[in-house]
């Protein structure tokens, strides 16, 4: 059982609340949903949808066609209308003219009881969610306005909603996080949001600084004095970052780093979704310094590789940077796996306030002092680059790559980041193996093994060059052929991804 | 209180002359008044910079233009620090502008000293925004010179609602010890811009002591405008008020954040939280 779902409207119509209801009521009887979102970037008005997706099974995508379309508007129906299945619904907003800014729960309603909830099950929520009889009588007005179809029957599953940037967020925090820096940039700001509201009961501290080249030197200084310090950006801003990256490399104060990509370059496409800043995230900034690029491919993963950056940037005062986009960041993933056992982050360093302690910019010898001595200078680099060697080895304790599917399957896929969670659902029943690639520096022995292993390798990327394509070359000297590209700013979807996989392994 | 060492072993490289070598003995001055432990500073790029390897204190020595946002991180790390930022003319006025106005705003409770010698000294003489009208440079063409006027950065930091301002003669090492001293005591952010000369690449702007006077302490802002406007940075003109020219008491950074003012009660940073 699995169904797709529509919700349209105008930005401020309130779409969110509709799939944010409907999925509580999903994941209490057991089910799963993924809800993605798709907005331009405006305010009011224009055309926002969402596709919630839920199934019995585990689910992390949205498929093409439609089971049904929730129209707030006209152009909601007249958009997506093409995409509907021949036995599909639309539920609109026509019968509801009347209800004003309530329309949303009328429809809520609606949905709900074409799903076969019972009307308690309904109002109970929005009793929770709203306490006010204008919003009851909406919802108990839409509920009568349509006649059962399903009758979804209640699951064991212990089923949680996540989107990336809570979930990042949960890492920070399970990390005892004591700062987080950032300058507002869509879809960074997700974690912006959720850091800030909690700061206070949690006892970390937000700031919004006044640009990102100041966030990453502010970053660096508190970072100096032991607190444990996140900066979170997207593209543009990580390319102004980038001169605190490379004094980060030098200066060798910890710090990790959440950069949220979108499509570019230039303002590109700033609400949509694209992996194209995995070059820049391993090697922006001058000069050659060490550090660690994670890419998590769900929430789960997000709470799990935050915790590990923070843990690796203590252990070898060096620069973690957690890899999202806006896909992974704003969509609504469910999941029943609990994540692993929370490391603990120490700061073992010394810190200004007892002797004393420098950092800096410069060449400099072991004491802090700056040099230019062409020995020390030499030594010094040596020093990095066996530093790094320590990093890989030590990375090796954590879960650099994942293996899905068939495991005895010649046919493997490589992916990365937020498109493991469509990758799953596109290969399901199929004869293929999926390696999920999760550190992309350092980046797993592993992968040229299971590459010599397959028959058909296919890359599947949303960038325009295959640039996981390119790493894996530049590690390996192994060349993929087949490559699966998206770079319109829209996630794959399950289906249109398994009918091109499968083109691959005629 | 015992008097603390804040020498190091290592070669000064300034050239000889330079007035930098009587501000840091201004700095040594007023820092002997503090507990060392408790000092942080943050150094900027170019000549005013190299202060980090001549002062036996913590510190960070920063990126171009970025001295300032990285005190304001230390003040975020540790409130109960007192943090010095070091810049120059070029680093705080030029690349760092920015980060200046956005200090006035948040009023971190750090202590900046500008070393203003009115150019670029050390990637061998441009023009700064406080260099003169005709400044001849390798980076004009030979017989135009600088084109801009410059600001007034006195002007800025007033309008920039920045909680202490102070003006102070490299060349009067007492009463520049002083200043620094009222200004690391000023809880806020406090801005002492130092006037001195570039013996080697701007002569023309050298020798300003006859254009100066001391001025009482102040706290009225009018005045304050007045005191701003009687040098315009451009020529050997008018006439340059030492001393402080701005102060007010407002509440700083720390006192704006619970999670801070806990650390700043309880006299630690995060790392002891």
């Amino acid at each position: 059982m699995k169904l797709n779902i529509l919700i349209g409207g105008k930005a401020g119509q309130g779409i969110n609340k509709i799939s944010e209801i409907v999925s509580e009521v999903l994941i209490s009887y057991g089910y799963f949903t993924f809800n993605y979102r798709d907005y331009p970037s405006l305010i009011r008005g224009g055309h926002n949808f969402n596709i919630l997706c839920f199934s019995d099974k585990r689910i992390g995508s949205i498929e093409s066609k439609l089971d049904f379309i929730i129209a707030m508007d006209e152009n909601t129906v007249n958009e997506h209308k093409k995409n509907l299945k021949k036995d599909g619904i639309i539920i609109d907003y026509k019968k509801f003219e009347s209800l004003g800014r309530n329309l949303n729960i009328a429809l809520s309603g609606a949905l709900m009881k074409v799903l076969g909830f019972e009307e308690d099950v309904l109002l109970k929520i929005i009793q929770k969610e709203f306490n006010n009889e204008e919003s009851i009588l909406a919802a108990k007005k839409g509920y009568d306005s349509q006649e059962r179809k399903f009758n979804l029957v209640k699951l064991k599953n212990q089923v949680k909603i996540l989107s990336g940037s809570q979930a990042v967020s949960m890492g920070a925090i399970n990390s005892k996080m004591d700062l987080f820096i950032a300058y507002p940039m869509t879809p960074a700001t997700g974690l912006l949001h959720e850091l800030a509201s909690k700061q206070v009961e949690s006892g970390h501290m937000v700031f919004q600084s006044e640009n990102e080249v100041g966030a990453i030197n502010q970053a660096l200084g508190a970072s100096f004095t032991g607190a444990k310090t996140m900066v979170g950006t997207s593209g543009g801003g990580y390319d102004l970052m980038t001169e605190g990256l490379s004094f980060q490399g030098m200066s060798e104060i910890p710090l990790v780093l959440y950069l949220c990509s979108r499509p570019g370059p230039g303002t590109g496409l700033p609400t949509y979704t694209m992996q194209n800043d995995l070059d820049i995230a391993l090697r922006g900034g001058h000069g050659e310094a060490p550090r660690i690029v994670i890419a998590p491919g769900d929430p789960i993963e997000c709470i799990e590789k935050t915790n590990e950056a923070f843990c690796l940037s203590e252990e070898f005062n060096c620069l973690s940077i957690i890899l999202s986009d806006k896909h992974l960041a704003e969509s609504e993933f469910s999941s029943d796996r609990k994540p692993n056992k929370i490391l603990s982050v120490k700061v073992k360093r010394a810190v200004p306030g007892k002797g004393v302690v420098k950092a800096t910019s410069y060449e400099h010898d072991k004491f802090g002092n700056t040099t230019e001595d062409a020995e020390i200078a030499r030594v010094s680099a040596d020093n990095r680059i066996a530093k790094y060697k320590k990093m890989k080895d030590y990375c090796k304790k954590f879960e650099m790559i994942k293996i899905f599917g068939n495991k005895n399957s010649k046919n493997l896929i490589i992916g990365w980041g937020s498109t493991k969670t469509v990758i799953l659902d596109a290969i399901e029943g199929e004869n293929f193996k999926f390696l999920q690639v999760i550190y992309m520096k350092p980046l797993s022995n592993e992968i040229k093994k299971e590459m010599l292993k397959a028959k058909n390798v296919i890359l599947v990327e949303q960038n325009v060059t295959g640039q996981l394509g390119r790493l894996i070359r530049e590690k390996t000297g192994l060349k993929i052929d087949k490559r699966i590209l998206k770079y319109d700013g829209r996630p794959f979807t399950q289906d249109e991804l398994k009918k091109e996989l499968l083109k691959n392994i005629k | 209180m015992k008097k603390e060492n804040l020498n190091t072993n290592y070669g000064i490289t300034w050239c000889p002359g330079c007035p930098n070598y009587l501000i840091l003995e201004s700095v040594k001055q007023a820092l002997s008044n503090f507990k060392h432990e408790e000092l942080c500073m943050v150094t900027d790029i170019g000549c005013h910079g190299k202060t980090f390897d001549y002062l036996n204190i913590s510190g960070i020595y920063g990126l171009h233009g970025r001295a300032l946002p990285t005190a304001l991180g230390v003040t975020l790390g540790n409130p109960n620090l007192n943090v010095l930022a070091f810049m120059g003319d070029g680093a705080l006025y030029s690349e760092g502008i920015g980060h200046f106005i956005h200090a006035g705003r948040f009023n971190p409770n750090l202590t900046l000293i500008v070393h203003d010698n009115q150019s670029f000294s050390l990637t061998t003489g441009q023009a700064t925004p406080t260099s003169q009208t005709g400044f001849k440079t390798k980076a004009n063409y030979p017989e135009l010179g600088e084109f801009n006027n410059p600001f007034n950065p006195i002007r800025i930091a007033l309008a920039s609602n920045v909680s202490f301002i102070a003006r102070c003669n490299a060349r009067d090492i007492k009463h520049t010890a002083e200043i620094i001293e009222k200004a690391i005591n000023h809880r806020g952010f406090s801005y002492v811009e130092i006037i001195q000369d570039c013996i080697i690449f701007n002569p023309e702007m050298n020798n300003k002591d006859k254009m100066m006077y001391k001025v009482e302490d102040n706290s009225d802002k009018k005045i304050a405008e007045k005191l701003a406007d009687e040098w315009d940075y451009n020529s050997k003109a008018g006439k340059i008020p030492l001393g402080v020219l701005y102060q007010e008491k407002k509440s700083i950074l720390t006192d704006k954040w619970p999670q801070l003012s806990k650390l700043e009660n309880k006299g630690v940073g995060w790392v002891k939280r």
